[in-house]
């Protein structure tokens, strides 16, 4: 059963690095720049043709009321690949495309969140291991004093004041990292108590191991790893929540969103189509409210599989 | 007890610290000159007088009300007005909601599923059995379910009736705070594993051989613990109060705390900020106290079990 969530967590993982790689800067049809103007006419032929429309058929163009009708024989495979796959907008903009620039902000910003949380983690359990309980009850401040705060109001207080050259998702990532590591590091510093703390470190000395292996293997590969693991990894899917619910936020107040540039375009562009399709009564944008939902049940899916392969036997 | 004292001014004091701490003008970094008028944002909170200075005087003034004007979200209006609402004899032309209240009562509602599940917890209601389906349901995040509980409000409620929408408004998204994120799953299973595993106490089997109830004598053991699991649901539920308030489209402060920091309006997010480090506080405070009461509770002898002669 590891296994199986081992395999499923590198296949998420691969499929949102292959989005993310693949993402376009521009979205290639309706794209708007930051001044709200559209960079590309409507490729209503290459549209068409992937549709199949072809002599004495009625053309998807005649909606949007240009281009010709004898574009059998321009048919993009890639484009049409991406345009099918995944639908469009009613800009004729492939939602695929979302989805990989969706892919881009948030990956890296999540998995280097995921590791500072498991890191601190790893750092709670180890001083727990120490003999030190100046260092111990510093930690215990600490974790009280960022534990009370309410993270998403720090996380605009720091939106604010970060300067414009340094904005965008990682900062906020690796903030909402430290937020939540206490429960972390709580968690991690429990387990390391339960093996007995320093006596446990002591016993080991007393077996012969060196502190390398005894830190190293004993404490954090083999009782602090599943730890450690799954709260990096629910911080990992939190920041990606993060940035969908700041993305949406900004978006309903029809502002530019903090976490990434003009030219990308979150999940969260995915959700507000759907919500639009939901309110208007109308499924022409529905797709789009589902494709949001999948890649959200990808994240959940990726966080899950991780904290599940990282278990101990 | 030390964090609860100390919030309320770390949270302003940090603001400060970070301002001060990044390279370049204050007054440029809140707001940069392309966008705002900087002279103007200097003069308002005191910027060009240094970090204590400026803390100093904000954290004075904000201790006898005077939280300042805002400059962008509502130019020229009092925070404090913004955050209580406009008197009933306010000459403006549009009434400005009562955004602390509202903001209260969704988060005193949003308390009810908690409770609810933690009180089912502790009655272990629903067995376990049904952990897939409650994990599956809290597992929604909070941007998806407010997302469709505003899709959901839109479609059946008129909101030209103001006052019943606002109401609905309120109940549909403490529903949401309290369901989404693992708040009320987390609770239930929370709840009852902490019970689970007091249950398994040998004191447990010993006091129902003496004909006494359970709870009774589980519950001063565990609810430190209980206390401890509450705040920081309620803390989590102040997280989502912004996505909530503004996806559903009520007026609290986490809505009022979002719009300061999209129009970076810095009065507003210090202040509003600063009204979430009270509330925080105050849950901590809460806390602390409720864990000296159980601790003073405990230390008392038990009614009615009198000691032998060979015991005294």
């Amino acid at each position: 059963m590891k296994r199986v969530y081992l395999i499923s967590a590198v296949s998420c993982l691969l499929i949102l690095f292959f989005a993310a790689f693949k993402a376009p800067q521009h979205l290639t049809v309706g794209s708007v720049t930051s001044t709200y103007k559209y960079i590309q006419p409507l490729d209503m032929e290459k549209y068409d043709a992937c549709l199949g429309v072809g002599k004495g058929q009625k053309s998807s163009q005649s909606s949007f009321g240009s281009g010709s009708n004898n574009n059998t024989d321009v048919r993009d495979s890639s484009y049409c690949n991406s345009v099918l796959l995944l639908g469009t907008n009613q800009k004729g903009t492939p939602l695929v495309e979302y989805a990989t620039q969706g892919a881009k902000i948030v990956l890296i910003p999540s998995i280097v969140a995921g590791f500072v949380v498991a890191f601190l983690g790893v750092l709670g359990g180890l001083i727990r291991c120490f003999e030190a309980p100046i260092l111990d009850s510093a930690v215990q401040l600490f974790a009280e004093v960022v534990g009370a705060l309410p993270r998403m109001v720090v996380i605009l207080v720091c939106a604010l004041i970060l300067p414009q050259d340094m904005r965008g998702l990682l900062p906020l990532a690796v903030l909402w990292a430290i937020l939540a590591s206490p429960t972390a590091m709580d968690e991690a510093g429990a387990v390391a108590g339960r093996l007995g703390g320093a006596r446990f470190v002591e016993a080991l000395r007393a077996h012969g191991f060196g502190s390398f292996r005894i830190y190293l293997y004993h404490i954090v590969a083999l009782n602090l790893r599943p730890v450690v693991v799954r709260q990096g990894a629910e911080v990992m899917m939190q920041v990606v929540f993060l940035e969908v619910a700041l993305s949406y936020l900004a978006v309903v107040e029809s502002q530019p969103s903090f976490t990434h540039l003009d030219n990308l375009h979150s999940w969260a562009d995915l959700l507000r189509m759907g919500y639009f399709s939901l309110i208007a009564d109308k499924a022409d944008t529905l797709h789009a409210l589902v494709l949001g939902l999948a890649l959200i049940t990808l994240i959940v899916v990726t966080a899950s599989s991780v904290s599940k392969a990282a278990r101990a036997k | 007890m030390f964090a609860a004292i100390a919030l309320p001014f770390i949270v302003p004091g940090i603001i400060t610290a970070l301002i001060w701490a990044l390279p370049g003008d204050p007054a440029s970094i809140i707001c940069p000159p392309g966008q705002c008028p900087t002279e103007i944002l200097k003069e308002e909170f005191n910027l060009d007088k240094g970090a204590w200075y400026f803390f100093l005087s904000w954290l004075g003034d904000a201790l006898q009300g005077d939280f300042g004007t805002s400059w962008r979200v509502m130019t020229g209006v009092d925070v404090y007005e913004l955050m209580m609402g406009s008197p009933a004899d306010n000459q403006l032309v549009e009434p400005i909601s009562a955004h602390l209240p509202n903001t209260i009562l969704l988060l005193m509602l949003s308390l009810l599923p908690i409770t609810i599940g933690a009180a089912l917890g502790a009655m272990n209601k629903p067995t376990p059995k049904w952990d897939p389906i409650l994990v599956s349901v809290g597992i929604i995040p909070i941007v998806v379910l407010s997302l469709l509980v505003a899709a959901l409000v839109e479609i059946n409620i008129d909101l030209d009736a103001e006052n019943i929408a606002g109401r609905i408004k309120i109940l549909a998204g403490a529903l949401t705070l309290g369901i989404a994120d693992a708040a009320l799953s987390g609770s239930i299973i929370g709840v009852r594993g902490i019970f689970d595993r007091e249950n398994k106490q040998r004191y447990v089997g010993v006091s129902i051989l003496r004909g006494e109830t359970v709870l009774s004598n589980t519950l001063p053991n565990v609810a430190n613990s209980l206390v401890g699991q509450y705040r920081s649901r309620i803390l989590h539920l102040l997280s989502g109060l912004v996505i909530v308030e503004t996806i559903i489209g009520i007026d609290g402060i986490g809505r009022l705390l979002w719009k300061g920091t999209l129009k970076q309006d810095f009065g507003v997010v210090l202040a509003t900020a600063t009204a979430f480090a009270i509330i925080s506080a105050l849950l901590l405070l809460f806390q602390a106290l409720l864990e000296a009461g159980i601790a003073l509770h405990i230390r008392k002898a038990p009614k009615g079990v009198a000691l032998t002669a060979e015991q005294k």
